[in-house]
């Protein structure tokens, strides 16, 4: 038997009793279940009617709103009891004020010359009323065209593509704008699973040592297959669970159009896909690490402290990448392993990466994973038969047992 | 062959084994005494790597001991401990192939095992069902489901009830006739006595007895004796009435050199008429171990 096998057989295990736990099975179908209500409950409750405040900079803006409203009130249409959402006009000179309003909240969006469309920031996809307005400028044109007799052709072109464009005050690109949404999203997606999947690896190495099994399995497997095996199924498990939640609830957002998604750029995703298992694995590492100094879970949790610190630091700087992806500060938690997962991808999203640097941080993730192993299996075997008593960072290093 | 030799290993100021040197042969058993605090447990854990020695040697059949050859060994360690909540039937077949069994052939030897025990019906109840002396059982089929040359098993028969001490002592007698290679220890020494061809004794981390247990009874520089008297009257003995240990009614028992020559003795005890029981023994493994401790 080579040594992947011993840690397969382990992983193997560790994926079958679990997924056989009612634990597993009640807390996966109730995550599927809530997550499913609140999407969909809200929806079907129906959205009050509001009005909405328009910023009109230019002329050709007023046929839009009107626009706006007979779309609005086509949406209710087949719901007699709700009412449409009203529109308000208010007319700016310069694009100045417009500005200032937009940025005070006076008003939500700013209309200008009928071409394009103001927003204080892009949202998470843009927000409804932008696309209500797209809508409508889309019909403006439209019945502009019939009405001149124009070409099949420019209909087709009007159809094709957003018929307003969308700039934010800060003059962003939307199209930039919106990657940075879905790495966005995709972050705060692989901060929610480290939190919650690495506390599974931390209690779960400590389970071996908590009923007195490991110097049966020691006696035959090395520390790193049993460590490695355990982090793997835990992992997979996890993986499997969040995969489900994360698909189960994209499609009732899609079902229900509760939020305007982006689109979904194959490459961007792909990357997000890469640093959330390269991320997911090194924290689950991180944490099997610290389980392996304690030997009873409550110890666990204490020992766990700095790790889940780790993971907010990292998750909060991600934000600053966020906004200033060239910074030198950016360029240098690229390559740190345990930041990198929450800013390779964003940096990547925004355009600010390029492959090299791209290629290295990836291997120094792979690097450190592999190191941690290691490190963490010689914590793990050093601390092993001090059954009972939480270990000592230096203690179990050296192996005194 | 187990061969351990010149071993030491300290914790700290703490010595807990000192050229500790002893060997254990294939198809015999072998109790590995010593009081608590001894060495055992480390000895025998040394034997799985599960503890680094400063010095000394381990060798299986003449070879290091390594990943190999403890695919062939079976270990009952003295802190018991499986899976509470996974099914019997498969904790054996797991560990079985972490042995490097087949999923078929451990599952075979998984049923044979539990058949054995007496477990037949409950192999798919979580260990944390079955009773403690259940529970026991499942751990000593848990250290013999690959079939292993060398058993090692610390302190096998604690917590068992007199029924669950005779299973196992008679499935222990079958492996070693089948050709493995037991080392277990253990607080009993009656049941040592009983099980084992051979015996090492350790105090404080060095081996002061190893051997056949008959050679080291012979060896002993003591020998009992016990008379029972009709009359009772123990001046009938002689000389030998200065060497009375315990006396109840007219039972005597006597410590005597071994190298005096009981048959003057024995004939003129015997020509009283009164002498109703004579025994003349080596001592017991208990007080071998006495002796050897103290």
């Amino acid at each position: 038997m080579t040594g992947w096998n011993g840690m397969w057989l382990v992983t193997k295990r560790e994926i079958r009793e679990r997924a056989r736990t009612k634990g597993f099975l009640i807390s996966s179908i109730l995550t599927v279940v809530l997550i499913t209500a609140a999407i969909v409950l809200p929806t079907v409750a129906g959205d009050a009617a509001e009005t909405h405040r328009i910023g009109s900079l230019g002329a050709g803006n007023e046929a839009i709103v009107t626009a706006a409203a007979e779309v609005a009130a086509a949406e209710v249409a087949d719901q007699p009891a709700e009412e449409a959402d009203g529109f308000e006009i208010f007319n700016f000179s310069s694009r100045e004020e417009a500005a200032l309003a937009l940025q005070a909240g006076e008003v939500e969006v700013v209309l200008i010359d009928g071409e394009s469309v103001l927003v204080a920031t892009e949202g998470f996809g843009g927000t409804p009323l932008v696309g209500t307005l797209q809508q409508a400028a889309g019909a403006v044109r439209l019945q502009e065209l019939v009405a001149s007799n124009e070409e099949a052709a420019s209909v087709i072109d009007v159809l094709s593509r957003d018929p307003l464009a969308v700039t934010t005050l800060a003059g962003e690109d939307s199209a930039a704008a919106e990657r940075g949404t879905i790495a966005y999203g995709g972050l705060i997606l692989m901060y929610i699973a480290v939190l919650s999947y690495g506390n599974a690896a931390l209690t779960g190495v400590t389970e071996e040592k908590n009923n007195r099994v490991v110097e049966v399995l020691l006696a035959t497997l090395k520390p790193w297959q049993l460590l490695g095996g355990k982090v793997l199924g835990i992992g997979l498990l996890g993986l499997a669970q969040f995969a489900a939640t994360v698909i189960v609830a994209f499609v009732a957002l899609r079902a229900t159009n509760a939020l305007e998604l982006p689109d979904l750029d194959a490459s961007i995703v792909g990357v997000l896909v890469l640093w959330f298992v390269l991320g997911f694995s090194i924290f689950s590492v991180l944490y099997a690490a610290a389980g392996a100094l304690a030997s009873r879970p409550e110890e666990a949790q204490s020992a766990s402290l700095p790790m889940t610190m780790i993971a907010v630091l990292a998750f909060f700087l991600s934000f600053g990448v966020l906004s200033n992806p060239d910074s030198t500060l950016s360029r240098i938690v690229t390559f740190i392993p345990f930041t990198a997962p929450f800013v390779v991808p964003v940096r990547n999203a925004l355009g600010a990466l390029t492959l090299v640097e791209h290629v290295l941080a990836v291997i120094v993730t792979v690097l450190a994973i592999i190191l941690l192993i290691r490190v963490a299996a010689r914590i793990y075997s050093g601390g092993l038969l001090s059954i009972g008593r939480r270990v000592k960072l230096r203690e179990a290093w050296r192996g005194t047992n | 062959m187990l061969s351990i030799k010149g071993l030491r290993k300290t914790y700290g100021d703490v010595v807990a084994l000192d050229d500790c040197t002893f060997r254990a042969e294939p198809g015999r058993m072998l109790g590995f005494l010593g009081p608590n605090g001894a060495g055992k447990t480390t000895a025998m854990r040394a034997v799985f790597g599960l503890v680094e020695q400063d010095a000394g040697t381990i060798t299986w059949r003449d070879a290091p001991i390594g990943f190999e050859q403890r695919q062939r060994f079976g270990y009952m360690p003295e802190t018991r401990g499986l899976y509470p909540k996974m099914r019997i039937h498969d904790q054996l077949v797991y560990l079985g192939r972490l042995h490097g069994m087949s999923a078929r052939a451990a599952g075979d030897e998984a049923e044979a095992l539990l058949a054995t025990f007496g477990l037949s019906e409950r192999t798919r109840d979580p260990l944390e069902k079955l009773s403690h002396g259940n529970q026991q059982r499942v751990q000593l089929a848990a250290a013999l489901i690959n079939r292993p040359e060398l058993l090692v098993l610390d302190e096998p028969f604690s917590g068992l009830d007199p029924i669950g001490v005779e299973t196992m002592g008679q499935v222990l007698r079958e492996r070693a006739r089948d050709g493995a290679a037991v080392v277990f220890s253990s607080h009993q020494l009656d049941l040592v006595e009983d099980l084992c061809e051979d015996v090492a004794i350790i105090r404080q981390g060095y081996i002061v007895r190893q051997g056949e247990v008959d050679q080291i009874k012979d060896a002993s520089p003591v020998r009992h004796l016990e008379l029972e008297l009709a009359d009772g009257d123990v001046r009938q003995l002689g000389e030998l009435s200065d060497r009375v240990v315990e006396q109840v009614g007219n039972r005597y028992r006597l410590m005597v050199p071994a190298d005096l020559d009981i048959r003057p003795l024995m004939s003129g005890a015997l020509a009283t008429g009164q002498v109703r029981r004579f025994i003349y023994t080596t001592p017991s493994l208990s007080e071998i171990f006495l002796e050897a401790v103290a």
